[in-house]
C-alpha cells in the first residue's frame, strides 16, 4: 500500500473556499477565515445555536466549531466549544451527554481532548488527529472534496448537521 | 370577528433574553486590565440580536461589542449600548438599580423627542449592561437592561396572525426583496404599504417627513399602510423593541390613538424569505399617558426567574492557573485512556509526599512527582543554596544562590510553584538529628524540636522519601516512618552507582523473615536501608576529606536513580495490595511471565531494590527481607522507640554504638569475628 502523506496549506485552503462556497449556497453558516501574514492560521468556522433539553429544562446554549490545519500531521483538524447563556464552556463530560450518537465514554475522551486551541489561542476541545490521519489517508483519492470527507468523519460524534447537498 | 375581550387585551412584549459569548469575557478583561483599569466610566460597545425565526429573543454580545463599529451579520441588527463595569463587588450591589434605568430611560427619551429617531430609527434601540469583573477568580457578575417606557398601554385588537393573510405570495417576494435592499440602520423600524400589484418599503423618514405632512397628524391609508419593524421575537407576541417604536410614534402624533395601527412583525427564514412574519393590530388606550410621568422598565430577569443579576464563572477556562492544571493533568489521563485503562488517576492527587532532602535527588523527586500528578509536595532541609548548585539540583537557579543563598526547603518549593501554581507544596528548615552525632545540652532542645518537626511531618504524609546525603541521616525518619506505617522510599548514590529501595513497613502480624521457599517477599516484610548492614551508622563525615563530602556523582546517577524511585512509588500506588505488593525474588524479564497478573499490578511487577551501576550501565534488583536485629526497623528498637521515645533517641544521638548493643548487633560482631570486612563494606553507601 502507498502511503501519502496529509495534504498541503494550500489544499487545505482551496478545499476550505470550495467549502464554504456551498456552504453559503446552503446558508450552512459556515465561514473562512484566511490569514494573511500566517497561511497555517486560517481556519473555517461555524456557529450555531442548539437546544438542550434535560430533565424538562430548555436550556439555549452555543456551539462553535473550527476546522484548522494541523502542521505535523497534515490534516485538517476538528475543534469546537460549547458554552451556555452566560458564557461559560460545558465540560466535555457534559457534551459527552449530548452527543447525538451513543458512544463509548473511554473511547469518547481518548479522542476529543481539551487542549489551548493552536490558532485561536484559548481552551477548545480538539478531536485528536492522528486517527484523522489514517482514514483520510485512505479517502483522499476518492475525495472530491477533503472538508467534506473530514467533515463526514467527525459529524458522527457532535449534533453537527451535514446537508447531502455538500456532497452533490 | 373579534370578541370584546380579545380587543381589550394588552400587548405583550417578549423580552430579550441577553447571551454572552466567552469573548466578551476575555475581551472586557483585557481592556479593563490594560486600558480602563480603575476608571469606571461607562463604555460604548455594541449587542446585537437577529430577525430570523428559528431563534428566540436572544441578544448577544461577544468580544466584538467592544469594537467602535460594529461587525455585520446577515440577519442581525446592531444595538448601541452602555458597558457600566463596577470596581468593587459592593458598588455592583448598592447601586440604586430603579433609578439607574430611569436616568438611563429620561436621557433616550430626550433623544427622542428631538425626533432624530425618524431619520435614524436604530436609535431607538438601546441597553446597558451593569457589571463586576472579579479577576482573581474571574467571576462576572451581570446584569443586562432593555430600558423601556412602561407606558404607553397599548391593546391588541385582535389576535396576531399570518402576514399570509395580508400579502400574497408575490407580494411577500417583493416584500423580502425591498426589506433586503434597506441600510442596515433602517430596518428595525419602516414603512410597509401595499397597492393592488406592488410592495413598497419605505423608511420612516420617507414617509413621515413627506411634504405637506402635519407635524402633529399622520395622514395615512391605515388600511393599507403597516409600520414594520426586524421582530426579534418567534413566538406569537412581538419582541421588546416595538414597545420603544411605539411610545415614539404615539408621543409623535396625539391623535394617533384614534386609529388601527397595522405592525408587521418582519421574521426571515434562512433563504431570506418574510412568510413567517406576524401581523399585529395595535391600539391605544384613549387617555394615553404621557411616558414622562411613568418609570422605566426592562431589568432581565436571571435564571432563577427573578429580577437579580447572573454569575458566569469562567474559572475552568481563564484561569490560567487552573488551565495549567488541567493541562498538565491531561497528560496522566491520556496514559489512562490511550494505554493504561486501569491507572488510578486520584490516587497520585491525594497522596501527599514528604521529600528528606532538597538536593540533587530531592530536585528531581519533586519533577518527577509533578510529572506523574503528585499534588502534594513537602521538602524538609536545613541547607541553603550555594553556587555550586543550580547546575545539578534542578529547581534552583542562580538568583536562589545569591547572597548567602535562600534556605534550600523553601526555595524548592517556591520554585516547584513557579512551575505548576496549583500544587501544594511548603518548605520545613530542619535538621534531621543523626545517631552518633552526640548532642550537648545547648543542643539539646533544638533536637528535641527537630524530632518533633520531623514526627509531625512524617505522621502528616503518606510516603516518606528518603534523599539525604549521609547514611545516618535516614536512621531516624526510617524508623518513624516504620512505626507510623508509611510508605518509605529510599534513594542513596556513590559516585557512579545508585541504590533506590522501597522499605517494608512495621507490621506485626509478620513473624520472623519470609520462608525461603517463597519466590516472593510480601511488601510489609521487606527490608529496609539498615536490614543488610550489620553496623550501626557512625559518624560517616568524620574521617572523610574536604571534596568526599560534597556530591561526588557523575550527574545521571542522580537524575536515574530519582526517577525510579518515583517510578517504584507510582508502580506500588498502582499495585492493588500498596505498600504490601509482593517483591519477587530474580526478577527479569524472563521470569515477568511466571509472576500471576493479579501479584503485578496495573504497571508491571514491583521489584524490592534497584542498584545501578553507571560505569558498566547495569543494574540489578535485590530482593531482602527484613532482619529481626535491624537497628532502624526491627521490633525490638521500634518498641524501645515506642516505650522510651525522646529519651531513647537522645542515648542513640550520643552513642555510636548504643543501638548495637540494644539490638544484639555487638555480640553478633564478635561471634562472626567480621567486624573488619564491616568496617570496609561502609563506604558502599556512602551517598553524597
Amino acid at each position: 500500500m502507498s502511503i501519502k502523506n496529509g495534504i498541503t496549506i494550500e489544499e487545505f485552503i482551496e478545499s476550505c473556499n470550495k467549502f464554504c462556497e456551498i456552504s453559503e449556497r446552503l446558508s450552512d453558516g459556515w465561514k473562512f477565515y484566511g490569514n494573511e501574514v500566517d497561511k497555517y492560521k486560517s481556519y473555517i468556522k461555524k456557529c450555531s445555536f442548539l437546544q438542550q433539553v434535560k430533565s424538562d429544562i430548555n436550556t439555549l446554549l452555543r456551539a462553535e466549531f473550527v476546522i484548522f490545519y494541523n502542521l505535523s500531521y497534515g490534516v485538517p483538524s476538528f475543534s469546537f466549544n460549547v458554552w451556555n447563556s452566560s458564557g461559560v464552556l460545558l465540560s466535555l463530560e457534559e457534551i459527552r451527554q449530548m452527543s447525538l450518537i451513543s458512544i463509548n465514554k473511554d473511547n469518547f475522551f481518548s479522542i476529543i481532548t481539551q487542549q489551548e486551541h493552536p490558532v485561536l489561542l484559548r481552551p477548545y476541545f480538539v478531536i485528536h488527529p492522528c486517527h484523522t490521519e489514517v482514514l483520510l489517508r485512505e479517502l483522499k483519492e476518492v475525495s472530491k472534496n477533503i472538508i467534506v470527507t473530514f467533515l463526514g468523519l467527525v459529524t458522527p460524534l457532535l449534533r453537527l448537521d451535514l446537508p447531502f447537498e455538500y456532497g452533490l | 370577528m373579534s370578541s370584546l375581550e380579545e380587543q381589550t387585551e394588552i400587548i405583550q412584549y417578549v423580552p430579550f433574553m441577553s447571551f454572552v459569548h466567552p469573548s466578551f469575557w476575555h475581551t472586557l478583561t483585557e481592556q479593563k486590565l490594560d486600558i480602563d483599569k480603575l476608571n469606571e466610566n461607562s463604555k460604548q460597545i455594541f449587542g446585537r440580536f437577529t430577525y430570523r425565526s428559528d431563534l428566540g429573543s436572544i441578544f448577544e454580545v461577544d468580544g466584538t461589542s467592544f469594537n467602535s463599529t460594529p461587525e455585520n451579520e446577515q440577519f442581525y441588527l446592531n444595538v448601541k449600548g452602555k458597558l457600566l463595569n463596577k470596581n468593587t463587588i459592593e458598588d455592583f450591589k448598592n447601586i440604586d438599580k430603579a433609578s439607574l434605568l430611569n436616568t438611563v430611560g429620561e436621557a433616550l427619551w430626550k433623544e427622542i423627542k428631538n425626533r432624530k429617531w425618524i431619520e435614524d430609527p436604530s436609535t431607538l434601540l438601546n441597553f446597558i449592561v451593569l457589571s463586576f469583573a472579579d479577576l482573581k477568580k474571574f467571576h462576572y457578575f451581570y446584569w443586562f437592561a432593555f430600558p423601556a417606557p412602561s407606558q404607553p398601554t397599548i391593546y391588541l385588537g385582535e389576535k396576531s396572525t399570518s402576514i399570509s393573510n395580508h400579502f400574497k405570495k408575490e407580494q411577500l417576494e417583493s416584500l423580502a426583496q425591498a426589506f433586503k435592499s434597506l441600510d442596515l440602520e433602517q430596518k428595525c423600524f419602516f414603512v410597509v404599504t401595499k397597492s393592488d400589484s406592488v410592495v413598497i418599503v419605505e423608511t420612516l423618514a420617507e414617509v413621515l417627513l413627506k411634504k405637506g405632512f402635519s407635524k402633529d397628524i399622520l395622514e395615512l391609508d391605515f388600511t393599507n399602510t403597516y409600520f414594520g419593524f426586524a421582530d426579534s421575537s418567534n413566538s406569537n407576541n412581538p419582541g421588546w423593541s416595538l414597545r420603544l417604536f411605539l411610545a415614539a410614534i404615539f408621543d409623535l402624533y396625539q391623535n394617533l390613538h384614534k386609529n388601527d395601527l397595522k405592525i408587521i412583525g418582519l421574521r426571515c427564514n434562512s433563504n431570506g424569505g418574510v412568510e413567517n412574519s406576524l401581523i399585529f393590530t395595535i391600539k391605544a388606550s384613549q387617555n394615553i399617558q404621557a411616558v414622562e410621568s411613568a418609570g422605566w422598565v426592562g431589568w432581565e430577569r436571571n435564571d432563577k426567574g427573578n429580577f437579580g443579576p447572573k454569575l458566569a464563572n469562567m474559572s475552568a477556562s481563564m484561569d490560567p492557573v487552573k488551565l495549567a492544571d488541567t493541562a498538565s493533568d491531561l497528560n496522566i489521563k491520556l496514559m489512562k485512556w490511550r494505554l493504561v485503562p486501569d491507572l488510578n488517576v486520584d490516587i497520585m492527587k491525594t497522596t501527599k509526599c514528604l521529600l528528606l532532602g532538597a538536593g540533587t535527588l530531592g530536585c528531581h523527586v519533586a519533577r518527577n512527582l509533578l510529572a506523574w500528578g503528585f499534588r502534594h509536595v513537602t521538602f524538609i532541609d536545613n541547607g541553603k543554596v550555594s553556587y555550586s548548585n543550580p547546575t545539578r539540583q534542578v529547581l534552583f537557579n542562580y538568583q536562589d544562590s545569591l547572597g548567602g543563598g535562600r534556605m534550600k526547603a523553601e526555595a524548592a518549593a517556591d520554585n516547584l510553584k513557579l512551575i505548576l501554581p496549583s500544587i501544594h507544596t511548603q518548605g520545613i528548615v530542619a535538621h534531621i538529628p543523626m545517631p552518633g552525632h552526640p548532642i550537648g545540652e545547648s543542643l539539646k532542645n533544638e533536637t528535641i524540636n527537630n524530632v518533633n518537626l520531623l514526627t509531625e511531618a512524617i505522621k502528616e504524609h503518606d510516603v516518606i522519601f528518603l534523599l539525604l546525603d549521609t547514611r545516618e541521616a535516614r536512621w531516624l525518619p526510617t524508623l518513624i516512618a516504620a512505626h507510623y506505617g508509611k510508605i518509605t522510599i529510599n534513594a542513596a548514590l556513590g559516585f557512579d552507582s545508585y541504590l533506590v529501595m522501597r522499605h517494608g513497613i512495621s507490621d506485626s502480624t509478620a513473624t520472623g523473615d519470609a520462608s525461603h521457599e517463597n519466590s516472593f517477599i510480601p511488601g510489609g516484610q521487606l527490608g529496609c536501608y539498615f536490614c543488610n548492614d550489620v553496623t550501626a551508622p557512625g559518624n560517616s563525615v568524620k574521617d572523610r576529606t574536604l571534596d568526599q563530602q560534597c556530591t561526588v556523582t557523575r550527574p545521571g546517577a542522580a537524575a536515574v536513580a530519582a526517577a525510579l524511585a518515583v517510578e517504584l512509588l507510582a508502580a506500588m500506588l498502582q499495585h492493588p495490595a500498596g505498600v504490601q505488593a509482593p517483591a519477587f525474588y530474580n526478577l527479569s524479564s524472563e521470569t515477568e511471565n511466571d509472576i500471576p497478573l493479579d501479584m503485578q499490578g496495573v504497571l508491571g511487577p514491583i521489584p524490592h531494590s534497584i542498584r545501578g551501576f553507571l560505569h558498566s550501565f547495569q543494574s540489578v534488583l535485590p530482593t531482602c527481607a527484613k532482619f529481626k536485629q535491624c537497628i532502624a526497623c526491627s521490633d525490638v528498637v521500634i518498641n524501645k522507640y515506642k516505650e522510651e521515645g525522646m529519651e531513647f533517641l537522645l542515648r542513640v544521638f550520643n552513642s555510636g554504638t548504643y543501638l548495637e548493643d540494644v539490638t544484639g548487633l555487638s555480640e553478633l560482631h564478635l561471634a562472626a569475628e567480621m567486624t573488619d570486612m564491616l568496617a570496609l563494606s561502609e563506604d558502599d553507601d556512602d551517598d553524597a
